[in-house]
């Protein structure tokens, strides 16, 4: 990607959520009551005015990226390797699916299936100490957190360790 | 694998058999959410009493501070929970009768919650910068009732929002609420800082986060709630100066679950409150901070907290300061 | 009492075994507590202090004590070895030390953030001990006004950490200004952009936030390219800190320290900011400066020096004045409470013998904590060996029990999932992350001040300029600007 593209990307992708801040999520999700004394101490106020200034970021990205020249390319990083997107979009499941879980499950046994679906996803060349680990790891910690530290971790309905 | 699947076994064997009776309760850990931070008032009140009752309660107490939104955050996750009194929660003046009484935007109401205890008391002090010259009520409300006046608290909606509009308004400010400025600050110990730099002349809050700079010289109280005198603070009580509605001002910890707990349990936790009250070391560590230990039963703590809900909230609507929205 | 009589009264007090390994087994629970991401030396010190009660005094405290200074060091273990800042404060020990332990030279940031941690502790403490009452009468002089010009010169920092773009920097900032809105008003207390959900009344949890930005990317690029890191050099090596490291960097040491002991005796900022901005001028006045960023040495040792340097200054106020400056000192001066002393100006007659073994006990713990910090060095080393497709899952579940373990709220751990994305597409979009955090951190103390000082005034905007002190970083903030701009002029004609 060239940095023209970048810059211009990016100043559109602000101009975009600065128009979303002022004309859909400020109106409807801040409340400001009516007694306001005076605008500067309204609850708005503050967010317009980051708003403001976000859409002249934008502006600017705009105009800086029209004027950059369009040769210069971006210094690549790590290629992405085949399968990059399927990766991705499993890793966002696993995460959802972790947050789904854990009422149900409670944090140690969540924690596992989190370790060993993203140990799997890796692909790591150490299986056998992974699943260990998989094992190990959450518990650890659960005996650290909950008798170390004395913190309340979520049990889950059907198992409760000690 | 074989020991896990072991484990799991006897586990799911206990899990079960927790459900079948509440007679054996507790028979594990109970969770015990403080909704304020640590080494706040609620949080060391908490701590103390955890020591004595977790004797009387015969399983470990866990304590677990849940903070965010002056004590919504944490009084929502009890309110969400199981109603098997596994889950309590330390519930205080700010939570549960300031908020309810000021905020119609809270997620909670009093009827979400049933009251197991209140423990201790705590009186309102009002206090101003020691190089005020301010040194009286009477000043105050000269000053208040002329230039205008202007005091801290700890946010919107808190203790010391309310007790400072609560005083004026008892002292006869017209429309005390918008005619005083309120300077809300983020949390207790920069609502005293406020004070103490001059950012804001009066505040009214717990004696016990005030008694350390009244101690030092640097604060002047002018004010107590309490139908006697606190210890350490020279400062006339409220009913001394003609206005016994005042006492009504007071913040206290108790101890509450969600709604739905059933009776047994409460009155378990009843009986272990009064055990655990009786600890010569608890009474004498809480005294030292100025509170008043003063156990109620179940039903006592309901009516307390309602009766104190009901006085604030007609203040509240009488101003017109209700956050609606 | 002669200052003689007050030391020897001091010693009295402190010179006990129990004290000494009071204060020893706190650095070393702080080293420890820090170095897990989310149990942070906040948690640590809240953790501790129920174990103070039965203790002496002046036990209990300096445990407390040395959790606090291990807590702030042992932070940076993670921020240097997995990219996760163990402590909010770490944060900005990362923009260097992490590209170092890419670059197989672990020990050596390790090393260098011990020294410079070591160096600003004292610093820090010895600022305490001479100037603590005259600190003290500067901070009170901090009102809202104050506080506002301060922070809007903080916010310069924000150029010093935007990398080779100041653009996409003010745009990675704004986006973090407008996340810290999200909560309740407050001046109306009113809701702003909590969609309904109790959760969000109490806005956005810091740490959560803050992990989500830094470690989580890590995962998610690894699911990108679960191999791009074969072949790297990621052992800690034989590398270690030199002394001509130490001595390039003393001035940025010296420089943070009292950075750190000037922002740390104004109760209200904190330690994360302090890093940055010692961090940032760190950069701003090397010839190096290119290299910041990219694993530059002195860049970890200015950070490091940032943090610690607030360490003892935040117990001026503490002592002096009876305010707690931040979250951890709040909780300390609870056991200040729980033995029936009251921190304030009278604390210095009272109970002077306390206060000078506080001060002989703070001496010492920077000398404990060098001690200790080697040790965990040495300890931790293992993590650069595990291989990485092992360690990341492992890094996963461990800021999943670490943010849960914050404010016990299962949210905060979707928060940081959430983030994590977040992160990672400013990551590819190439947009830094450091100040999206610093303005996250830093924009409700600017909003609160501003309205703050707007309700004292009644509306009037010359209450922003009432004072010598407001005019000194309305100064400074407008002579950074004209240096920015003229920097940003050189760059463009080129």
């Amino acid at each position: 990607m060239t940095l023209r593209a970048l810059q211009i990307r990016l100043g559109f992708a602000a101009l975009v959520i600065a128009a979303a801040m002022a004309l859909v999520a400020i109106p409807n999700f801040v409340s400001s009551p009516s007694n306001v004394r005076n605008i500067v101490l309204a609850p708005t106020f503050w967010p317009y005015t980051l708003t403001g200034l976000t859409a002249l970021t934008g502006a600017l990205l705009l105009f800086t990226g029209w004027r950059v020249d369009p040769a210069i390319l971006l210094d690549e990083e790590d290629a992405a390797k085949p399968g990059a997107w399927l990766r991705l979009i499993a890793l966002a499941a696993i995460m959802v699916a972790t947050m789904q879980a854990m009422p149900i499950l409670g944090m140690p046994l969540t924690c596992m299936a989190a370790f060993a679906a993203t140990a799997f996803l890796f692909r790591t060349r150490h299986p056998i100490v992974a699943l260990i680990c998989t094992v190990a790891v959450p518990l650890v910690l659960y005996a650290f957190f909950a008798h170390v530290a004395g913190v309340a971790v979520p049990q889950g309905d059907l198992i409760r360790l000690p | 694998m074989k020991t896990t699947t072991l484990t799991a076994t006897l586990a799911i064997g206990t899990a079960l058999t927790a459900g079948a009776a509440l007679a054996d309760y507790p028979e594990r850990a109970i969770n015990m959410i403080i909704p304020y931070g640590a080494g706040g008032a609620t949080d060391i009140s908490a701590r103390t009493i955890a020591e004595p009752l977790g004797e009387a309660v015969g399983q470990p107490l866990v304590m677990a501070n849940i903070t965010g939104a002056g004590g919504a955050t944490g009084s929502v996750a009890v309110q969400n929970a199981n109603p098997d009194g596994y889950t309590m929660l330390f519930a205080r003046v700010g939570s549960h009768s300031v908020n309810p009484a000021m905020k119609a935007t809270l997620p909670y109401t009093l009827d979400d919650f049933r009251f197991v205890t209140v423990y201790e008391i705590n009186p309102f002090a009002c206090v101003v910068n020691a190089n005020s010259d301010i040194q009286s009520m009477d000043d105050l409300m000269a000053k208040a009732e002329g230039e205008g006046i202007s005091f801290s608290s700890s946010g919107v909606g808190s203790g010391p929002h309310l007790g400072a509009t609560f005083v004026l308004d008892a002292f006869g400010l017209e429309n005390a609420a918008s005619a005083a400025t309120h300077i809300p600050q983020q949390g207790g110990g920069a609502a005293a800082t406020a004070v103490l730099n001059n950012t804001a002349e009066f505040l009214c809050t717990n004696s016990s986060a005030l008694a350390g700079f009244v101690a030092n010289g640097q604060m002047r109280a002018l004010l107590v709630t309490t139908p006697d005198p606190v210890e350490g603070f020279d400062a006339p009580t409220a009913t001394s100066l003609g206005h016994p509605e005042l006492e009504q001002l007071v913040g206290w910890t108790g101890i509450a679950g969600p709604a739905g707990l059933p009776d047994d349990v409460a009155a378990k936790w009843g009986e272990w409150m009064e055990q655990a009250a009786g600890d010569a070391d608890f009474v004498k560590q809480m005294e030292s901070r100025g509170s008043i230990i003063d156990v109620m039963s179940p039903e006592d703590a309901n009516e307390f907290i309602q009766g104190q809900y009901d006085t604030f909230r007609a203040l509240v609507d009488d101003l017109g300061m209700r956050i609606e929205g | 009492m002669s200052l003689l009589d007050s030391l020897a009264a001091g010693l009295n007090t402190v010179a006990s075994v129990e004290a000494f390994l009071a204060l020893f087994v706190g650095i070393c629970i702080g080293v420890i507590g820090g170095a897990i991401p989310g149990l942070s030396a906040t948690m640590a010190v809240a953790l501790t202090l129920p174990f103070t009660f039965s203790m002496a005094p002046i036990t209990g405290i300096l445990l407390l004590l040395g959790v606090y200074k291990g807590g702030i060091f042992g932070g940076s273990i993670p921020a240097i070895l997995i990219k996760t800042p163990g402590t909010p404060a770490s944060s900005a020990t990362i923009l260097d030390g992490h590209p170092l332990a890419e670059r197989g030279e672990a020990g050596r940031a390790l090393g260098m953030a011990l020294w410079a941690s070591c160096t600003a502790d004292l610093i820090s403490n010895l600022a305490l001990i001479l100037f603590a009452g005259w600190l003290a009468s500067f901070a009170l002089s901090f009102g809202p006004p104050e506080f506002f010009a301060l922070i809007l010169f903080s916010l310069t920092i924000i150029a010093g950490v935007s990398g080779d773009s100041l653009l996409r920097g003010a745009l990675s900032a704004l986006l973090g200004l407008l996340l810290a809105t999200v909560g309740l008003d407050l001046v109306y207390g009113t809701n702003r952009f909590t969609l309904g959900n109790p959760n969000l009344m109490g806005g956005l949890n810091f740490i959560a936030v803050l992990i989500g930005l830094f470690a989580i990317p890590e995962i998610i690029a690894m699911a990108r390219n679960p191999t791009a890191h074969l072949g790297r050099a990621r052992s800690l090596g034989g590398t270690r800190v030199s002394f001509a490291d130490y001595r390039k960097s003393f001035r940025s040491i010296v420089r943070g320290s009292f950075i750190g002991v000037f922002l740390g005796s104004i109760p209200g900022i904190g330690a994360a900011p302090s890093a940055f901005l010692s961090y940032s001028e760190a950069r701003r006045r090397s010839p190096d400066r290119e290299n910041f960023g990219k694993g530059e040495i002195e860049g970890v040792a200015a950070s490091e020096a940032g943090n610690n340097g607030v360490a003892g200054a935040t117990l001026i106020p503490l002592l002096a004045l009876g305010v707690p400056g931040d979250v951890i000192t709040a909780i300390i001066i609870g056991a200040f409470m729980v033995h029936g002393l009251q921190p304030g100006p009278m604390m210095f007659v009272l109970n002077v013998d306390i206060i000078y073994g506080l001060f002989i006990g703070l001496i010492v713990s920077s000398v404990f904590l060098f001690v200790v910090g080697s040790v965990a060095i040495r300890g931790f080393r293992f993590i650069a060996e595990v291989p990485k497709r092992i360690l990341m899952p492992t890094v996963l579940v461990l800021c999943v029990y670490g943010v849960f373990a914050v404010n016990n709220n299962v949210f905060d751990v979707g928060v940081m999932f959430a983030m994590g994305w977040v992160g990672y597409l400013m990551m590819r979009a190439r947009i830094p992350v450091a100040p999206f955090l610093i303005a996250f951190i830093l924009g409700p103390l600017l909003e609160d001040n501003f309205r703050q000082s707007m309700l004292m005034s009644g509306s009037d905007p010359a209450i922003l300029l009432r004072g010598p002190i407001t005019w000194f970083f309305w100064a400074l903030t407008i002579l950074t600007i004209i240096g920015i701009a003229r920097s940003v002029g050189r760059k463009l004609a080129v």
